[in-house]
């Protein structure tokens, strides 16, 4: 018969056992407790972003224009949404307001919904159906596009949705998959700038002469990358028509 | 065809295959090794994801059974025999592909500014 111990769930551990098993212990719950701090500082900080559902439903009125991706210039604001500021928007999960929104360019619209907030950049999560989006009565102002000139910007291509705060991290490589789900459903995709452009972080890219972002560029979503292209500033907002054959991935 | 587009065929491939190892193994093959397992089928669709994740080593085990190339004992001898080496390199793989990871990793390129090429038609 074998003196050798053995373990016994249910039984006291056998003497020579105990310190082994005692050991082992310590050991995997400091090692695990260990790794999991390291990998929680090696992460980059997910940012300020947040759905603001503490703000309440936002409702106000503005013109509605397709940059190909839609866009509110506000008319009438409330007390945290000002007249002038424009905005974008989507719909619940991953999806956009294309749909919804392509009837009424250019035309005076009602929405509402929930605020997404990360710093200067914010966008409305609309209420389902006719309303989160619909005609209102009025006369829609023009909005005139001013360009901007030729710019060469690095940073990272985001969706909008994910970077304002629906997800955290809402940008970066752990979340590129999403972001690419995300465009694939017309959320707008958004670039953070490495700096400050003309005053902004964040702008709105798509691709040349009023197009959507060219399926080549999802391959670059969530790298840090330099591009070129012209920069239109809509209401108080930048878009930037991406130059696809100009991105470069940064070392 | 990039990388990603290998890598989804390359798990397309090995889960049909795997798939029709399943089917025949847990059909006819289970049978012809595992005499208890006769007449009963509520537990088959059970292994179907496990096969479906190791069926090589399902097809061996099959082989090594079937042809009663090994003494009985020793059948089962080599896969536990072999546990303690895959602990070890499965535990040098995480290790290696967190380091791999972190090493290629891009940096935020803060220092590049933007540069304006040309002005705007209204400027």
């Amino acid at each position: 018969m074998s003196e050798k111990p053995f373990f016994v769930g249910y039984l006291p551990a056998p003497g020579p056992l105990r310190t082994f098993l005692l050991t082992v212990c310590i050991l995997l719950i400091a090692g695990l407790g260990g790794a999991g701090l390291l990998m929680g500082a090696a992460q980059d900080d997910p940012g300020p972003g947040a759905f603001r559902f503490d703000y309440g439903r936002q409702t106000v009125t503005g013109v509605v224009e397709l940059t190909p991706y839609p866009v509110i210039h506000v008319t009438e604001g409330n007390d945290r949404i000002k007249p002038g500021d424009s905005f974008l928007m989507t719909a619940g999960g991953k999806s956009g307001v294309d749909s919804r929104a392509e009837p009424l360019d250019g035309q005076l619209a009602q929405v509402s919904g929930v605020v997404l907030e990360r710093g200067d950049l914010y966008m409305l999560q609309l209420r389902g159906g006719r309303n989160g989006l619909q005609a209102a009565e009025g006369d829609a102002p023009v909005i005139t596009p001013e360009p901007q000139g030729r710019w060469k910007l690095a940073g990272e291509i985001c969706d909008g949705k994910c970077l304002a705060g629906a997800m955290r991290p809402g940008r970066g490589l752990a979340h590129k998959a999403c972001a690419n789900l995300c465009l694939l459903g017309d959320v707008p995709p958004i670039f953070v700038s490495t700096q400050p452009v003309l005053g902004e972080e964040f702008l709105l890219v798509t691709g040349p002469d009023g197009t959507r972002l060219p399926r080549e560029a999802y391959d670059y979503i969530a790298q840090f990358i330099t591009a070129e292209g012209e920069i239109t500033k809509r209401g108080d907002l930048l878009v930037w028509e991406i130059d696809v054959d100009t991105i470069e991935v940064t070392e | 065809m990039d990388v990603a587009t290998a890598l989804v065929m390359a798990m397309q491939t090995w889960g049909i295959v795997g798939a029709l190892v399943a089917a025949v193994f847990l059909t006819i093959g289970i049978d012809r090794i595992d005499e208890d397992v006769r007449g009963a089928y509520i537990f088959r669709p059970l292994l179907i994801p496990g096969v479906l994740l190791i069926w090589p080593l399902v097809l061996w085990r099959w082989w090594q059974i079937e042809t009663e190339r090994a003494a009985w004992a020793d059948r089962y001898r080599p896969v536990r025999a072999s546990y303690g080496l895959a602990v070890v390199l499965m535990s040098l793989g995480i290790i290696a592909v967190v380091i791999a990871g972190l090493s290629v990793r891009q940096s935020w390129p803060a220092d590049i500014a933007p540069v304006q090429l040309s002005e705007g038609a209204g400027q």
